[in-house]
C-alpha cells in the first residue's frame, strides 16, 4: 500500500507534464495512472474477499504517537475502487472538457486532480488517526484550489473560500476529537479506538469526542447546517464537481461516521442526533433541488439529499442498514458522476446552464442522452438498475430498524424528489421540446467526442451490469465492506426481484409520486421560487454575516489598539516596565541596602552633577540644537566619569562616539526645523514626567542595592587570571572582546555592518550624485590645521589599534578615531573631497573588515580547536608577538571605520540636498 | 559616591524617557542616545567593584590584581558602539521621514495610513 500511495504521489507530480506536451488526448494518457492503481487494488481483491485486513506500518514520530500505519479492509477497498475507477474516467473526461483552457491551466488541473486522488486514497487507507487527519485536510485544501480553479472569477473565489472555511472548521474539530481520543486511550490507532468504543464514550471526554467527530463528518458531507458550501462548490470545473463534490470527497464524512459508528452509538444521544440531522438535511435539500434553476445546482442539492440518506443509514441500527448504506454508496457514486458528466457535456456544447428551457438535444448529443437516461433510471430506482436494488435495501433497513415512522416518511419524500429530479434533468434538456420552434433553442457549438461520451456511458452501463451480474462485486467488494463496517459477516443478496414485499410497494409509491413531480415540475418549481422564505432561512447568509461581523469587530479592535500614536504606545510600555520594576523592587523589601564605607569624592561628584545638569537641560531645551548640545554634555561627563573610575577603554570610546555624534547629528539638524511647536500639552508633559521619574526612582533603588552588595563574578575572576597566560594580552577588556568572547564581538560587528548597509540603501541618492563642483568656503583655522590634524588622528588610530591588546585601545576605538580624521576633512573641505581622499567606497571597507574578522577564526579551526580560537606566534628577541587576534581586531577596525563613514557621507550628502 | 552615581544615572535615564515620550522625532532620537548613556553608566557602576584601577595586567605580572570588573567594561564598550550605530540609523530614518513627509511630528507621519485599511484593497476578499 505504501508503494501504491508513493506511485500515486510521484505520478501526480509527473504525469501532468504530458498535458503540456500533448494537446487533446492528454487525458487518455494521464488516465493510465489511476487505471494502473485500480488494477493494483483489484490484485488485492483476493485478500479482501477472505475478510482479511492488510496492514502496513512505519515508525514516524513515536514520541508523538504518530506512526505511518495503513490498513486495507473491505470498506477501504470499496472506496479505493471508486476513487481510482471514477478518477480515471474523470481524467479522460477532463481531457476533452478543458479544451478551451491553455495547456498550462490543463496541466494544473490534472496535477490537482491527481494530488486529490492521492490524498483521498491516503485518507481511506490511514489507520493512525493523525495520518488520517493529515490526508483529510489535504483533501479540503485541494478542494479549495479546484473550486477556485477559475481564479479570475469573483464567484469562484467566494465559493472556494466558503468551502475551505467550512471544511477546515470541520478539520479543526476532527483534530480536537482525535487529540482527545489520543488523550483518553494513549494511542491514535483507529482500530483501538473502535474496539474500545465503550470506554471512549464513558470517559469524561466522551461527549466532546462524539460531538467533534459528528461536526467534522457533517461539514465534509455537507449536512445541515453546514450544507450550503456544496451548491456553491459547483463553481469548480464540471469534472472536479463530478469527482470531488459528488462521487468521492463528500463521502469522506460518511466514511468517518461509519467507522466511528460504535463510538457514537455508545452514547445515549449519538444515533438520535445523526438521524435527526440526516432527516432535516434530506428535506431541506429536496425542497432546494426542486427550486434549483440550473443543472448543476439541481444535481448538487440532490447530492446533499443522497448524503442525508447515507447519514441516515449510518445512524440506523441493524445489519440491513449497513448493507443499504454500502449499496447506496456504490450506486450513487456511479449514477451521480454520470449525470454530472452529462450535464457538463450539455454545458460545454451549448453554454446553457438553466433547466427551464426545453432544448431537445437528444438529436445532437445522442450518446450523452443515452447515458443520461441510464443514470437517471438508476437514480430514480427503476428496475433493473442498481439504484432500484439500493432503494429496496434502504426501505428494508428502515422497516427493520427500531426507529419510528418519521425517517421512513422523510426517505419516501426524498426518494420521490430524486425520481423527479432524475426525470427533469434527463427529459427537459434532451427529449422535450423537439421539433418545437421555440426561440430558446440553444446554439450547439460542437457534437460529441470519444472522451466526452465514454465516461458517462461506462458509468451508466456499470449501474446496469452490476445489478444483472452481481456475483464478483458482491463477493469481492460489497460483502467485505459490509462486514468491515458492521464488524460481523452479513449475508448480502443482490437480486432485482425479491418477490412481492413491503419494499416493492414503497418503491411503487415513490415512483408514482416522482412521476407526478416530473409532470408538474414547472408549476412546482415556479411556486417554490416565489417563496423567498428559503433565502431568509438560509444558513449561508448567517455564515456570511458572521464572517463579516468578525472582520468588522477585528477592525474596530485594531483601531483601538493600533491607534497610531507613538507616544501612547511608548507610555503604555513605560508604565508596563514601571509596574514590573515596582513588583520586583517590592519583592526586595522596598528599602535598598545602602553602601557603607564609601566616601564622597569631590571632583568625580562634580563631573557627575555636570552630566545630570546636561540631561536636565536637554529635556527643557526649546531648540533641538540646544537639546543636542546638552545631550553631548552628558556624554562627555559620562566619558570623564569612566576615566576616573578605572575604565580608560570606555572613556576613549565614549569620547570618540560623542564627537562623531555631534558631527553626524549636526548634519541632520541642518535639514530639519530646529524650533517647532510643542507636541505635548502641559498635562501630557506632567504625566510623562511622573512616569519617567517613577521609573528613575525604581532604577535608583535597584542599582544602589546591587552596587552596594557586589558579588565577585567568577567569570571576571577567570578572565583576570587567564588573560595573559592563555591569550597573551595585558588589557583584559580587549582580550575579552577579541579572544574570550570573540564570537559575541563578531555578532556585534555584524550588526554594525548591517546598519551601514541599511543606512547606505536608505540614503541612496536618486538621479545621480550631487554636483561635485560646488565650492565650499573653508574656514581658515581648518585650512591651517585640518590636513595635519587629520593625519595625526589617523596615525593615532593605528597606534590605538596596535597597542590595544596590552594598553587601552583596540579595534572599536581605533575605528572611531580614524573616522574622526575623515569627519574633520569632510567638515573642512566638503564630503566629496573627503570621499576622494578615502579612495575606496566605505562599504568596501565594511566588507573587507567582515571578511578579515570571519577569516581570522579559521587558523584556530585548522589547528583542531574551536572556531575563533586565536593562535599566537612569539618569535622572541626584538620582534613583536603576532597573533590572529590582530587580524580580528583589524577587521573590527575596518568595519567600524567603514560604517561610520557610510553614515557620515550619506547623512551629510542627504542633508545638503 | 555609589549612591550619587546611581542617582545621576537613574536621573539621566528618567530625563531620557521624558524625551522619548515626546512626539518630535528628533527629540525621541536624542532621548534614545541619552538613554544609552545613562544605561551604560549604570551598567559600569554595577560592575565596578569600587576600584579606580583599570583592568590592565601590570608589566611583569601574570594575573590581574585588584581592579575594576573587566567583563562589565567589555559589555559596556560594545554597548556604546551599538548604541551609537542605533542612534545614527535612527537619524537616517528621521532624515528620510523629513524628506518624504516634511514633518518631524510622529502624528503627521501618516502617508501609509492614508492608503486605507488593507482589507479594502485586497483583491481576493470579495
Amino acid at each position: 500500500m505504501f508503494m501504491i500511495l508513493l506511485v500515486s504521489l510521484v505520478g501526480a507530480l509527473l504525469m501532468p507534464l504530458f498535458a503540456r506536451m500533448i494537446g487533446r488526448g492528454a487525458g487518455l494518457v494521464i488516465a493510465l495512472l489511476p487505471l494502473g492503481l485500480l488494477v493494483a487494488f483489484i490484485e488485492l481483491a483476493e485478500l479482501v474477499e477472505r475478510g482479511w485486513v492488510l496492514g502496513q506500518g512505519r515508525r514516524w514520530a513515536p514520541s508523538l504517537g504518530l506512526d505511518l500505519t495503513l490498513r486495507l479492509d473491505g470498506f477501504s477497498f470499496l472506496f479505493c475502487l471508486l476513487i481510482t475507477g471514477i478518477g480515471a474516467l474523470v481524467i479522460i473526461y477532463a481531457g476533452a472538457y478543458l479544451t478551451d483552457k491553455s495547456r498550462v491551466e490543463r496541466s494544473r488541473f490534472f496535477l490537482l486532480i491527481l494530488l486529490f486522488m492521492t490524498a483521498m486514497l491516503g485518507t481511506v487507507l490511514a489507520e493512525n488517526l493523525l495520518v488520517l487527519l493529515i490526508f483529510w485536510e489535504a483533501t479540503s485544501i485541494i478542494s479549495f484550489l479546484l473550486i477556485g480553479f477559475d481564479s479570475r472569477s469573483a464567484r469562484s473565489r467566494r465559493a472556494a473560500l466558503m468551502a475551505l472555511q467550512v471544511t477546515a472548521f470541520g478539520g479543526l474539530m476532527l483534530l480536537a476529537g482525535v487529540l482527545m481520543i489520543g488523550h483518553v486511550l494513549g494511542t491514535y490507532s483507529m482500530a483501538v479506538a473502535i474496539d474500545r468504543a465503550d470506554a471512549l464514550a464513558a470517559s469524561p471526554f466522551g461527549g466532546p469526542i462524539v460531538a467533534c467527530i459528528l461536526i467534522a463528518a457533517f461539514t465534509k458531507s455537507a449536512q445541515f447546517p453546514f450544507h450550503f458550501w456544496l451548491p456553491n462548490a459547483m463553481q469548480a470545473p464540471t469534472p472536479a464537481s463530478a469527482y470531488l463534490h459528488s462521487a468521492t470527497m463528500v463521502k469522506l464524512g460518511i466514511y468517518l461516521l461509519a467507522r466511528f459508528e460504535p463510538v457514537f452509538a455508545a452514547t445515549s444521544w449519538g444515533r438520535a442526533t445523526v438521524i435527526t440531522i440526516a432527516c432535516i438535511t434530506m428535506l431541506v435539500a429536496a425542497a432546494q433541488a426542486l427550486r434549483a434553476e440550473s443543472f448543476k445546482s439541481a444535481l448538487a442539492y440532490s447530492t446533499i439529499a443522497s448524503l442525508g440518506i447515507l447519514t441516515l443509514l449510518v445512524g440506523l441500527d441493524g445489519p440491513a442498514a449497513t448493507v443499504a448504506m454500502v449499496g447506496f454508496l456504490l450506486s450513487h457514486a456511479l449514477y451521480k458522476a454520470a449525470l454530472f458528466f452529462c450535464a457538463g457535456s450539455v454545458l460545454h456544447a451549448t453554454g446553457m446552464q438553466r433547466l427551464r428551457p426545453k432544448s431537445g438535444l437528444a438529436r445532437v448529443l445522442p450518446l450523452t442522452a443515452v447515458a443520461s437516461v441510464g443514470a437517471s433510471l438508476s437514480m430514480a430506482g427503476i428496475p433493473p438498475f442498481l439504484g432500484f436494488i439500493s432503494k429496496e435495501f434502504l426501505f428494508e433497513a428502515q422497516l427493520e430498524s427500531s426507529w419510528e415512522i418519521a425517517p421512513l416518511a422523510a426517505a419516501v419524500i426524498v426518494n420521490a424528489v430524486m425520481v423527479g429530479v432524475a426525470g427533469v434533468v434527463t427529459l427537459r434538456p434532451f427529449f422535450l421540446g423537439r421539433g418545437e420552434g421555440s426561440g430558446e433553442r440553444p446554439i450547439v457549438r460542437h457534437g460529441e467526442s470519444f472522451s466526452l461520451v465514454v465516461p458517462p456511458l461506462m458509468l451508466a452501463l456499470a449501474g446496469l451490469i452490476i445489478s444483472l451480474e452481481p456475483d464478483w462485486i458482491t463477493r469481492a467488494v460489497l460483502r467485505p465492506a459490509v462486514a468491515a463496517v458492521y464488524r460481523a459477516p452479513v449475508n448480502v443478496d443482490i437480486a432485482v426481484w425479491h418477490g412481492l414485499t413491503p419494499m416493492l410497494l414503497l418503491s411503487a409509491v415513490v415512483v408514482t409520486i416522482g412521476a407526478l413531480i416530473v409532470r408538474f415540475w414547472h408549476p412546482i418549481h415556479v411556486r417554490l421560487r416565489t417563496m423567498d422564505r428559503f433565502d431568509t432561512l438560509a444558513v449561508e447568509r448567517l455564515w456570511e454575516e458572521t464572517l463579516r461581523g468578525l472582520v468588522r469587530g477585528s477592525t474596530a479592535l485594531t483601531e483601538v489598539l493600533q491607534h497610531g500614536d507613538l507616544r501612547r504606545y511608548l507610555l503604555l510600555v513605560a508604565i508596563g516596565i514601571a509596574g514590573l520594576g515596582a513588583w520586583s523592587v517590592g519583592n526586595l523589601g522596598l528599602f535598598p541596602r545602602l553602601p557603607t564605607d564609601d566616601p564622597l569624592r569631590i571632583a568625580p561628584a562634580m563631573v557627575a552633577l555636570v552630566g545630570l545638569a546636561g540631561a536636565l537641560a536637554a529635556t527643557r531645551a526649546a531648540s533641538l540644537l540646544g537639546a543636542m548640545i546638552a545631550t553631548g554634555l552628558t556624554g562627555f561627563a559620562t566619558a570623564l566619569t569612566f576615566m576616573m573610575n578605572g575604565a580608560p577603554d570606555l572613556a576613549l570610546t565614549q569620547f570618540a562616539v560623542e564627537v562623531l555624534l555631534v558631527v553626524l547629528l549636526t548634519a541632520l539638524l541642518l535639514a530639519v526645523p530646529l524650533a517647532t511647536a510643542p507636541t505635548r500639552t502641559p498635562l501630557m508633559r506632567r504625566t510623562d514626567a511622573v512616569v519617567a521619574c517613577g521609573i528613575g526612582a525604581l532604577l535608583f533603588c535597584g542599582i544602589v542595592d546591587m552596587a552596594a552588595n557586589p558579588q565577585a563574578s567568577p567569570a571576571s575572576d577567570f578572565y583576570g587570571r587567564a588573560s595573559y597566560l592563555a591569550a597573551k594580552g595585558h588589557n583584559v577588556v580587549n582580550v575579552i572582546l577579541v579572544d574570550f568572547r570573540a564570537f559575541d564581538t563578531l555578532g556585534e560587528t555584524t550588526v554594525i555592518a548591517i546598519a551601514a548597509v541599511l543606512a547606505r540603501s536608505l540614503l541612496m541618492t536618486r538621479g545621480g550624485d550631487v554636483p561635485a563642483g560646488r565650492s565650499q568656503p573653508v574656514h581658515f583655522s581648518f585650512l591651517m590645521s585640518g590636513r595635519a590634524l587629520s593625519w595625526l588622528l589617523f596615525a593615532a588610530s593605528l597606534v590605538i589599534l596596535w597597542r590595544g591588546h596590552d594598553q587601552p585601545g583596540g579595534g572599536f576605538v581605533g575605528g572611531l578615531v580614524a573616522a574622526l580624521a575623515f569627519a574633520l576633512l569632510a567638515l573642512a573641505y566638503g564630503v566629496d573631497w573627503a570621499q576622494r581622499a578615502l579612495r575606496v567606497n566605505p562599504l568596501t571597507l565594511v566588507g573587507t573588515g567582515m571578511l578579515l574578522a570571519l577569516v581570522s577564526g579559521l587558523p584556530g579551526v585548522a589547528a583542531g580547536r574551536p572556531y575563533l580560537s586565536h593562535l599566537w606566534w612569539e618569535p622572541g628577541g626584538w620582534l613583536p608577538k603576532l597573533g590572529t587576534t590582530m587580524i580580528f581586531d583589524l577587521g573590527v577596525y575596518l568595519v567600524v571605520l567603514g560604517a561610520v563613514l557610510t553614515f557620515l557621507f550619506g547623512l551629510q550628502r542627504e542633508a545638503a540636498r | 559616591m555609589t549612591a550619587l552615581y546611581a542617582f545621576v544615572g537613574a536621573a539621566i535615564v528618567a530625563c531620557a524617557l521624558f524625551m522619548i515620550l515626546s512626539r518630535n522625532l528628533v527629540r525621541v532620537l536624542l532621548g534614545l542616545s541619552l538613554l544609552a548613556t545613562g544605561a551604560n553608566l549604570l551598567l559600569s557602576l554595577v560592575g565596578n567593584v569600587r576600584s579606580e584601577q583599570p583592568p590592565i595586567i601590570a608589566d611583569g605580572q601574570q594575573t590581574l590584581g585588584t581592579a575594576a570588573d573587566p567583563l562589565a567594561q567589555a559589555l559596556v564598550l560594545t554597548a556604546i558602539v551599538i548604541g551609537f550605530a542605533l542612534t545614527v540609523v535612527l537619524a537616517v530614518l528621521v532624515l528620510r521621514a523629513w524628506r518624504a513627509e516634511h514633518t518631524v511630528d510622529s502624528r503627521q507621519v501618516d502617508s501609509a495610513e492614508a492608503l486605507g485599511p488593507p482589507q479594502e484593497r485586497d483583491p481576493t476578499n470579495v
